[in-house]
């Protein structure tokens, strides 16, 4: 089979195109300078430049992990460029109409329409490409819930003390090394906050799209919800194909307050580079969230994207009772490498988790669950749930599972599990034989291994992510 | 509707059909038996195509066509109809979404348009009902978790459904007891319909107290050594298989 | 050697480790496999918590100690508690061999000291071999310091009518001494053999470093039982690695137990050569008081059709820390693979701490491989049970913590072992457990 399996595994990236436009990109290399071009384009109050450069001085410090079960040439930091922006974008549009054509034709390509009326109902989206924000959806409606939801570059002036109280509260900047450089150099990204008590009346999305050539991309994403509120929220993400790999260093905090829950969920398909593993995206992104009493954050990923992949979404269970979730699936295929999981961090008492990973590896690919689950001395009663699960498609792949469980009182109860499987010759058969082509047969057992993790996606997204399965797992089967 | 000429195979670099040749018309029920590993199962997991079955001789028509050189799903959606010795679990695929896929598929393929997820799940359950799966049954994984019977009766459910035009049946009266022997007998008999043809690959006798053969096949060291009406397969049955080596066959 | 030392830091304990084997006599003929060790030694970089081997082990208490060699003059020592069992015995205290506790000789079993040419190349070709330095820093030191062991050697197609058992007794000197017992084992092909290996030490307060390493060749079709049981006094430090390869169809069943000290780290490395090979390894670990034991397994699949089937269970009380760390590697041609791990561990205080890390590493797809690892305390509405049923609090947890590893008790097939085991932790599990579990 699993020539048949291979040969399968073969389609083209869909999003790959590349939009010409002008645009203004600041010239290569990284040194104070440009942490303050960046801070000065953005008009930035002067705590926020300090802030910067506190994080650029902390990662010049720094090197760049080696750790994780991947390997790349390492990213050549000068040869990168730090900013970029469409040029129409300059003179900040006030309105849709006044948005380039060119921008609003990407996003409707890529099946994000940006005008409301054709909008998905329900969902509110901010589209950032390459290093601002163009265009957020449903703005005044959100407002009138109280719902804050606008780029960070524009909370800054117009929320200055949430922004201050919260930024870098879950993440330091110093956290890790592309922390402390995505700190540094963050260009734009979305912020949220949701008033006590308010049940943020739809989806909230944002799509980030790289379009650039040699630009990295460090968007900051900050989610603050307050006591007794909600939120579902949704980042997807695309980028043209390159033959250079292309860095995206991203930083999402979430800080849930007393009783209030987060469910966020990524849909992440960069483009994970050719055939013969040519260009893609390095995403090497830190995600975590802060859980306050009664709090629940649920990290919800589907990753078939970039050329490596480095992340960890994480929950700090700080209050009593806090919840914490973590839901994956990481495909990979061709020579994709994958380093993922999460971490839960239990210091409250009573406090829970569940970690939900499944790794599919095709091709020549690597994928690696890398987890931790710490219980503190003082999380009496503290609960974890382990399972991950690993599907091999052919025999050139790898995958791999890294738990890491540390536990400090003795009232805590951790179960992990682990299983690896392949899609076996008498599965496909049995499909085949049933009149289901080879194809069909592999995205119907994958979708399959998937399901825990796809009920946890809202519903729209649940069907596309099953889609892109299919389409990233095209060609794996003959 | 099935003409099998001088038919060999081979399996892990074993050859284990020799030259067997085989003539079924519309309507007809062939029992094939004989003693174990003689090719009974290879017979039908060569017809429907198994990878690891590699044809070293012979042709087969089905319907008039060349069914060796079809793929594996060109022959389920054709009408080949494979109920597995050992019918495979898949873990998370539900039985009522994996059903839906192979009969629109097949439908598709039929020139007929895909049924809706109401009607289908109306056929569904009636084929539940006639083959006595409880309904929960649609709702799991396939084949997950079931019991020895539970999977055999699943295997006709799907047989219902696809409506197949040939029906090879491998060693499905292994391991049941009676009752659901009784149940999956009914289950093919209600879909003899004159057209509809049947392969019963089998070791014992038991199983065509209920499916009536039109014709008994003993199958020795890889091609048919005998044929005859039902009665032959009595005469198994009180005689055992030596006596086929004791006649030299 | 000397020029080696030189060039490391005086006070470290790398350079304070290879002036003891400087101040050897050893053969000739064990000088290359030295000299290749102290190379090692002194070029690797010591562990710190960075380190992903040790990340959750120090080695501080190796430090500020001078240890010496142990002398070769015969060491007092009192009563042990070696196990009671009709086998081929040699005892060694302190690394010195005591003739009088040890059983008459047997062709089978050898001192490197007193091999002959034969055996001596027996010894050469496979020590040092089937050890791998790479998962195991220790063993570079061993390899620094041979000068004695012990070579079992069983002839092809051949059984030996008796256990071969080993033990080990440690007892506090003068001045603290490091010990490093060697151990290799050589199974032609069907041959078999079971194996005990026992560390123990007198009661008094230790105060040395055991650095054992026990190497293991199964070939084709060969059959190894092996015990090893690790049961010194507290302050004993230990450091032990056992390595085995495994060729065609040979099996390997293991078992392995041990209580804490102020350091105590068990490294075992198996290795499937060839097709066929099976291994099946059970291990307890039962630190107290304020005790560390960490046990590292690596098992390395390089051959299709490979079995592995791991089982370990800890009770961790008082303020003791356990680590587990259980490998297991698929090497592309491994091919129908079936692996499985299982590591379950008790919390029986607040204060006790677990890290445990199971790991699969798979390059091949048509294997079949699962672990699963959890984290309990005593089950409470157990305890209630029993309590209700009239037995006391202690009584209740000393039962219930029985009851968790005595399913790996009850699989000793040796008797001997399986009751001296039984009798010791009944009495362990009786007299510990101080009230740090709250009751119900």
């Amino acid at each position: 089979m699993s020539e048949q399996v291979e040969s399968l595994i073969r389609k083209d990236y869909s999003a790959g195109f590349h939009t010409q436009i002008e645009s203004d990109t600041l010239r290569p290399g990284l040194d104070e300078e440009v942490v303050r071009f960046i801070s000065a384009k953005k008009e930035e109050p002067e705590w926020l430049l300090e802030w910067r450069l506190k994080a650029f001085r902390a990662w010049q410090e720094m090197e760049e992990p080696t750790w994780a079960h991947v390997s790349y040439p390492l990213v050549d930091f000068q040869a990168l460029s730090y900013y970029s922006a469409p040029r129409s974008m300059a003179n900040k549009p006030k309105s849709l109409d006044e948005v380039d054509p060119e921008l609003l034709a990407t996003y409707a390509k890529l099946g994000i329409p940006l005008h409301e009326q054709e909008a998905l109902a329900g969902v509110a989206v901010d589209a950032v490409f390459d290093s601002v924000s163009v265009v957020t959806t449903y703005r005044a409606k959100l407002e009138e819930a109280g719902v804050i939801f606008c780029p960070i570059s524009e909370a800054v002036h117009r929320f200055p003390e949430l922004v201050k109280k919260y930024l870098g509260s879950v993440v330091p900047q110093k956290d890790n090394f592309y922390a402390a450089l995505n700190s540094a150099v963050f260009s734009d990204g979305s912020f949220v906050y949701i008033p006590k008590e308010v049940r943020c009346p739809m989806e909230l999305s944002t799509y980030f799209r790289i379009n650039e050539v040699k630009t990295g991309q460090f968007e900051r994403t900050l989610i603050v919800a307050d006591e007794g509120s909600h939120v579902s929220y949704l980042e997807g993400c695309t980028a043209p194909m390159r033959d250079e790999n292309q860095l995206h260093a991203a930083v999402v905090e979430l800080v849930a307050l007393d009783d209030a829950q987060i469910k966020y969920s990524t849909v992440q398909n960069w483009y994970p580079g050719d055939k013969e593993g040519k260009g893609g995206i390095y995403n090497f992104v830190t995600k975590r969230g802060l859980c306050h009493r009664n709090a629940r954050i649920s990290w919800t990923q589907v990753e078939t994207g970039s050329a490596i992949t480095w992340k960890y979404p994480s929950c700090i269970l700080k209050g009593d009772n806090s919840v914490g979730e973590f839901y994956s699936v990481a495909l990979t295929n061709n020579l994709q490498q994958a380093d993922t999981g999460t971490k839960m961090i239990h210091i409250g008492k009573n406090t829970r988790s569940t970690i939900v990973a499944k790794g599919i590896s095709a091709g020549r690919s690597q994928s690696a669950y890398r987890g931790l689950v710490r219980i503190n001395a003082g999380a009496e009663g503290a609960r974890n749930y382990t399972q991950c699960d690993s599907l091999l498609i052919g025999d050139r792949c790898g995958a791999h599972t890294f738990p890491y469980i540390e536990s400090r009182n003795a009232s805590a109860v951790i179960e992990h599990e682990a299983t690896t499987s392949k899609v076996s010759d008498d599965q496909l058969f049995l499909c085949q034989q049933r009149g289901l082509d080879a194809e069909k047969a592999v995205s119907m057992i994958v979708n399959g291994f998937c399901r825990e993790v796809f009920k946890e996606l809202p519903m729209e997204f649940a069907v596309e992510a099953g889609k892109l399965l299919e389409v990233s797992l095209e060609g794996s089967v003959g | 509707m099935l003409e099998i000429r001088n038919l060999s195979a081979r399996v892990e670099g074993n050859d284990i059909l020799r030259q067997l040749s085989l003539s079924i018309r519309p309507g007809e029920v062939h029992a094939i038996m004989g003693p174990n590993g003689a090719g009974k199962s290879t017979l039908g997991n060569v017809l429907a195509g198994r990878p690891g079955y590699e044809v070293t001789g012979g042709e087969v028509l089905f319907h008039g066509k060349d069914l060796l050189a079809m793929e594996i799903e060109e022959r389920a959606r054709e009408g080949v109809f494979l109920a597995f010795q050992y019918p495979v679990e898949i873990p998370g695929v539900s039985n009522m979404e994996f059903l839906k896929a192979a009969v629109d598929a097949r439908r598709r393929h039929l020139g007929l348009g895909e049924l809706s997820s109401f009607d289908f799940m109306k056929l569904a359950r009636d084929a539940a009902k006639r083959v006595n799966l409880d309904q929960a049954f649609l709702k799991r994984g396939v084949n997950e978790g079931f019991s020895g019977g539970e999977k055999k009766r699943n295997e006709i459910l799907q047989m219902m459904l696809l409506e197949p035009s040939l029906c090879i049946l491998d060693e499905t009266d292994s391991g049941l007891d009676i009752d659901a022997l009784q149940v999956v007998a009914a289950g093919v008999n209600a879909m003899r319909d004159g057209q509809r043809s049947f392969i019963v690959v089998t070791h014992y006798q038991r199983l065509l107290d209920y499916i009536v053969p039109d014709h008994v096949h003993v199958l020795a060291a890889g091609r048919i050594a005998r044929s005859g009406s039902k009665e032959l397969a009595l005469e198994l049955e009180a005689k055992g298989y030596s006596w086929l080596e004791d006649e030299g066959v | 050697m000397s020029e080696l030392i030189n060039e490391l830091p005086p006070a470290s304990v790398q350079a304070q480790l290879l002036q003891v084997a400087e101040a050897q006599s050893v053969p000739a003929w064990m000088s290359s496999l030295r000299l290749a060790g102290a190379r090692e030694w002194r070029a690797a970089a010591w562990p710190d918590r960075r380190t992903e081997l040790w990340k959750y082990t120090p080695l501080a208490a190796l430090r500020n100690r001078q240890f010496q060699h142990a002398s070769l003059s015969q060491p007092a020592w009192s009563a042990t508690q070696a196990l009671n069992v009709d086998a081929i015995r040699l005892v060694f205290v302190n690394g010195v061999f005591d003739a009088s506790a040890s059983s008459p000789g047997h062709a089978a079993v050898v001192r490197f000291s007193d091999a002959d040419a034969q055996q001596q190349a027996l010894i050469a070709r496979h020590l040092g071999h089937v050890a791998t330095t790479t998962r195991h820093l220790f063993a570079s030191l061993s390899n620094a310091l041979v000068a004695d062991g012990v070579l079992v050697h069983v002839a092809p197609d051949t059984a030996l009518d008796k256990p071969v058992h080993i033990v080990h007794v440690a007892v506090p000197q003068a001045e603290p001494v490091v010990v490093s017992p060697r151990l290799l084992v050589v199974l032609e092909a069907q041959a078999e053999l079971e194996l005990i290996e026992q560390f123990v030490s007198d009661t008094q307060e230790q105060n040395g470093f055991v650095n054992s390493l026990t190497e293991i060749h199964c070939g084709a079709g060969a059959q190894l039982r092996h015990y090893r049981i690790n049961l010194e006094q507290e302050h004993m430090l230990h450091v032990g690695g056992v390595h085995v390869d495994l060729w065609r169809d040979a099996h390997y069943r293991g078992f392995t137990l041990a209580e804490g000290s102020a350091l105590k780290r068990i490294d075992y490395q198996i290795n499937h050569q060839a097709a066929g090979a099976s291994a099946a390894l059970d291990g307890i670990y039962l630190p107290r008081n304020r005790q560390l034991l960490d046990y590292h397994t690596n098992v390395e699949h390089k051959a299709p059709h490979c079995t592995t089937s791991e089982t370990f269970r800890g009770i961790v009380a008082d303020d003791a820390r356990a680590v587990f760390n259980g490998r297991i590697h698929i090497h592309p041609q491994a091919q129908k693979t079936l692996a499985e791990l299982n590591n379950r561990t008790l919390l029986t205080s607040d204060r006790a701490q677990i890290d445990t890390k199971p790991e699969l590493e798979i390059y091949a797809d048509d294997v079949k491989c699962a672990h699963g690892a959890t984290v309990s305390q005593l089950d409470p509405t157990a305890q209630f049970y029993l309590r209700s049923r009239g037995l006391s609090a202690i009584q209740a947890r000393s039962m219930l913590s029985f009851g968790f590893i005595n399913e790996l008790l009850q699989a000793i097939e040796q008797p001997a072992v399986r009751e001296h085991l039984h009798a010791h932790l009944q009495g362990l599990f009786a007299e510990a457990l101080p009230g740090t579990v709250t009751n119900p």
